[in-house]
């Protein structure tokens, strides 16, 4: 989850009232923050992608003025209309449909804000832009810009100087060679045109979602600055905006609105949005009896707008909070704003009577018999490697599933079988006394047409004189004990096992394993210098279904 | 006290009231027992706190290469007296001594001399009338005699055996360690109570009792050698204790496959199709292997409409029907719930999930989950605190917090925090939530959910105190042996 960090200097003048620091720190996670380390200075905190609003200092403490009743109700924006316009051409339909963008003035930048902007910035890619895919931002120094803007594609020869460089480069050398380029160049790959954002003056102002123009940079000297986002869908590039418009107000700016046209683009409104609540809705789903005029002060205390309107609340919503979709997320609102700590636990006035699944009861049967009979439960995890499940045990590896994409080469393999895992707790535990005998009840993977979830017994018996006869009675004891079954053992191969002291295992006419002594070459593979002998066989289809 | 004493014991006391300290070897020697049962013997009585053992290191002094040589002819110096000795006029020319020791002749002069043996007068040697035997010439004799050395200590010339150590080769120092057994004043007192006639009936060579007629007294004390209890594993205890847990809250128990459709493992539970946690560096999808029909025609449609409606994209259905190694059980109990349709009811899953993570001390690919799932018409987020909490307090945990969090698939949303006496902190634990109406609702699940559950792993690192999670799965027998059924 993405990391804010809040200075506890920055809070204190942002938040608009002294309050003492362990009370911001307990504080914090009532409004669904964890945090991730405090220091004397500073407090990092981690926030839910779904409230992108709180990615600056500036978004969480507008929910600490509200938990802490010192702000409470809807932070509104105040835009005024602008008078700089950025056209869309037809062409950008086809490769990055919308823009939209602001212009925040007469503001201060110091290196923390910028710093919590940059942040917000990468949050916002990541989050509701999907890496740049659905949205991208480029934030400019305004007055470095000849407006208006064009919005517009072009050809991938087009040149200009981008952030981070000295010198002009095209555009295929921007996403060849600089770091963005390669890291988000996927994203136009296929587009013979690229989108450009270029000023009246001919200047290149943005190559969405690649990169910026170095002409205008941010800086600390800026005062003034113009916000751009592109994106494929219309209604999150306005969510984001509204994010960012949301927290250079606080920051200081006074916000002017950019006249958008073309290409069924239109200016962003950023109006917040109502919504009607019942208030038994919440009562009933939170299991409490609060009053109406409680209900909207909590959801005042969430920084919501609400009142009533006859019977039921209206409350509006700011054009950031893009994680409310209908009334549930408000009952949250009311929650959090009632406060999750003023909720008492309480039991369900129903009963019910509860019980095992009936595969779980066999098999803890089986598991209790096993640790009768002197073995030792272990548990391997079902993603494995090729060396162990194939390798090392000259298996043949046709029928093997497969993940993509890994980050571990050893956790790639879903298993077919449960005692290459074993023979390898064996190969850890060569330094420990003997007898070692070990068991493992587990889901292996079979692949046809489909793949199938069996769940399969294993056992192995290590000592120098464990033999095929040993298994052997450890098999029948255990069929015979539990589901007074008999089983026959039937001459196998078996790459795996011995020639000659290998046996499929039959019961009921069914074959359901193999039981033999290990081949010792294998036993070699695994670095063991004892006789193993073991088996392994389904229970499914045997003992359940 | 009551003590029972092993014959060999009340042997080595008796001895060792009498003779002080001794090693092994000595007390070996003067008991007649084997060296084996001196040993077990000293064992049982340190473990009493009847004799203690120091243990030492000494330099030992034994022969060297020439030390052999030097025993038959003599050190250079006595040959030289002897040489002298055998002259008329007990002198000679210094080069015909030369000729005659060789390379001997340096050392021979020098020595002679410092022992005062000999004057030399214009390159003649003469005799003097005083060669005792030296201190160097006792120490090759005292030591020719024991093959094993003799105590570097033992010699009181220690001037004497610094200067033949500086001479080549004519003894050999190595070091020794060596253990000393003396009584403890309790073994000095329970040495008076040790009859003077030890009986030594039925015991055989070895030291163990072979086939005793009538029940001698033994040891009841001493050390039994150890055996291991075969068992199931830890983490399987913890996965059990928490099922019955469940059931006895009146749960009922239900199981699904590990491999999902992306339909409802994702889709179903609200996730867009271009939501972060869908893609491969967090989820692992099967290569090559898309499942066939993932779920009724009407839910794939109404699911569709939801994610349609609410995040405003074209919903595809092949999309949905990547195989992946679920990622939470939430799969199974939202399916059992779409397709049962219960009014009411109690549910829960206990199983692996999967995460494309590499593995480190605190995170593993693959893990089990627990959750549990409540319909019915009238419950309520207080009921699900009340559960969660109920489900602590079984566990044996008492303080517990509520804080808000968020999953995609439920509103609200909360998480427990837990108070770990061992560690001295609040610890994350379950998660839990009521599933979101754009989750129930076009699965046709009329009543709201409440679902809760967790990470089994987590669970089992603080019951037995593990840092690292992957000890878990690492099946050392060394663990699996030690690690108490209730810690």
């Amino acid at each position: 989850m993405p990391v804010v960090t809040l200075y506890f200097d920055r809070i204190n003048k942002i938040l608009g009232k002294k309050i003492p620091k362990t009370k911001i720190v307990d504080t914090l996670p009532f409004i669904g923050l964890d945090i991730e380390e405090e220091t004397d200075d500073h407090i990092n905190v981690e926030y839910s992608p779904n409230r992108p609003d709180y990615s600056t200092d500036y978004g969480i403490i507008t929910g600490l003025q509200g938990l802490l009743e010192i702000k409470l109700g809807m932070p509104k924006l105040k835009i005024k209309t602008g008078k700089n316009m950025i056209k869309a051409d037809v062409s950008v339909s086809k490769v990055r449909p919308y823009v939209t963008a602001i212009e925040a003035r007469n503001g201060i930048l110091n290196d923390e804000t910028i710093r919590q902007i940059i942040t917000m910035q990468e949050d916002l890619h990541n989050g509701l832009g999907r890496r740049r895919k659905k949205v991208s931002i480029g934030i400019h120094d305004l007055d470095k810009i000849k407006f208006p803007l064009r919005y517009t594609i072009m050809a991938k020869n087009h040149s200009f100087v981008p952030l981070e460089s000295d010198v002009s480069m095209t555009v295929t050398e921007i996403l060849e060679k600089t770091e963005t380029g390669k890291k988000y160049g996927n994203i136009l790959a296929g587009k013979d045109k690229v989108p450009i954002i270029i000023d009246s003056a001919g200047n290149t102002v943005s190559f969405p979602p690649i990169i910026n123009g170095k002409f205008t940079e941010m800086n600390n000297k800026a005062r003034n600055l113009l916000v751009e986002v592109t994106a494929t869908d219309k209604n999150a590039a306005e969510g984001v905006l509204a994010v960012l418009a949301n927290a250079l107000q606080m920051a200081g700016f006074q916000l002017f609105s950019v006249k958008i046209t073309g290409a069924n683009n239109s200016t962003a409104s950023l109006k917040p949005r109502d919504l009607i609540l019942e208030s038994d809705l919440v009562n009933k789903t939170l299991g409490i009896n609060i009053s109406d005029s409680l209900m909207i002060k909590s959801l005042k205390k969430s920084r919501l707008d609400a009142k009533m309107k006859g019977k039921k609340i209206v409350c509006t919503i700011p054009r950031y909070r893009t994680d409310i979709f209908g009334v549930m997320d408000l009952v949250e609102e009311i929650a959090l704003g009632y406060g999750i700590q003023n909720l008492v636990p309480t039991m369900p006035e129903s009963v019910s009577a509860g019980q095992r699944n009936d595969i779980t009861k066999s098999l803890e049967t089986i598991r209790s018999l096993m640790v009768g009979l002197g073995y030792t439960e272990v548990m391997n995890f079902e993603l494995t490697g090729k060396e162990i499940l194939y390798e090392k045990t000259s298996r043949d590896s046709s029928k093997m599933i497969s993940v993509a994409d890994s980050k571990s080469q050893e956790h790639i393999i879903l298993r077919d079988l449960l005692l290459p895992g074993m023979m390898e707790v064996l190969s850890r535990n060569v330094h420990e006394s003997y007898p070692q005998k070990i068991f493992e009840i587990g889901t292996v993977f079979e692949k046809n047409s489909s793949i199938r979830e069996v769940i399969h017994l294993a056992c192995l018996d290590a000592h120098k004189d464990a033999n095929f006869t040993e298994v052997k009675s450890t098999l029948q004891s255990l069929l015979k004990t539990g589901f007074n079954l008999s089983c026959d053992t039937i001459p196998q191969k078996e790459p795996m096992f011995v020639d000659g002291r290998t046996g499929s295992i039959i019961v009921s006419g069914k074959k359901l394993g193999t039981i033999g002594e290990v081949d010792h070459t294998i036993a070699d593979n695994f670095k063991l210098r004892t006789s193993v002998s073991g088996f392994e066989m389904k229970l499914t289809g045997l003992i359940f279904d | 006290m009551s003590q029972v004493l092993h014959p060999i014991e009340q042997k080595i006391l008796k001895t060792l009231a009498e003779k002080k300290n001794l090693t092994p070897e000595e007390l070996a020697g003067i008991t007649k027992l084997s060296l084996d049962q001196i040993r077990r013997g000293i064992e049982w009585l340190k473990f009493k706190n009847l004799a203690s053992v120091t243990e030492s290191e000494k330099t030992v002094v034994t022969l060297g290469k020439r030390g052999s040589e030097a025993l038959q002819k003599g050190l250079p110096e006595r040959q030289l007296v002897n040489h002298l000795k055998s002259l008329d006029g007990y002198s000679c020319e210094l080069d015909s001594a030369k000729n005659y020791l060789k390379n001997e002749f340096g050392p021979a002069i020098a020595n002679a001399k410092k022992n005062g043996w000999i004057e030399i007068h214009e390159n003649r040697i003469m005799l003097k009338g005083y060669h005792d035997v030296t201190s160097e010439e006792k120490i090759i004799k005292i030591i020719s005699k024991i093959p094993t050395g003799v105590s570097a200590d033992e010699f009181e010339d220690k001037d004497a055996l610094e200067s033949l150590k500086k001479r080549p080769e004519f003894v050999a120092l190595s070091s020794k360690k060596s253990v000393l057994v003396g009584l403890t004043e309790q073994g000095l007192e329970m040495s008076k109570t040790v009859p003077v006639e030890i009986d030594f009936t039925n015991i055989s060579e070895t030291g163990s009792d072979s086939e005793v007629k009538v029940a001698r007294a033994i040891d009841v004390q001493a050390s039994a050698p150890p055996v291991f209890a075969a068992r199931s594993h830890p983490l399987r205890d913890v996965i059990d204790e928490v099922r019955e847990i469940f059931v006895g809250l009146g749960f009922s128990e239900i199981i699904g496959d590990n491999v999902q459709s992306s339909f409802w493992n994702f889709d179903a539970l609200f996730t867009p199709q271009d939501h972060p946690a869908r893609e491969m560096q967090d989820t692992f999808y099967l290569k090559d292997l898309t499942a066939g029909t993932v779920a009724k025609p009407d839910q794939i449609k109404k699911i569709s409409q939801e994610h349609k409606k609410g995040w405003n994209y074209e919903w595809q259905s092949q999309e949905a029907k990547r195989l992946v190694l679920r990622t939470h059980t939430t799969c199974v109990t939202i399916r059992a719930l779409a397709d049962q349709k219960y009014d009411e009811a109690r549910l829960f899953s206990i199983g692996r999930v999967f995460r494309n993570e590499k593995l480190s001390y605190k995170h593993l690919a693959e893990f089990h989950q627990v959750e549990g799932v409540v319909t019915g018409k009238n419950v309520t987020l207080r009921n699900l605190m009340g559960l969660q909490t109920e489900f602590y307090h079984k566990m044996g945990i008492k303080k517990i917090k509520f804080w808000p969090t968020f999953f995609p698939y439920t509103e609200p949303s909360l998480q427990s925090m837990i108070y770990n006496e061992k560690l001295g902190k609040w610890v994350e634990l379950f998660g839990m939530g009521m599933f979101r109406p754009e989750v129930t609702k076009p699965l046709g699940i009329k009543n709201p959910v409440l679902a809760w559950g967790g990470g089994i792993e987590r669970i089992a690192m603080l019951k037995f105190g593990l840092e690292d999670v992957r000890d878990l799965y690492e099946n050392k027998f060394g663990w699996l042996r030690s690690v108490p059924k209730c810690p």
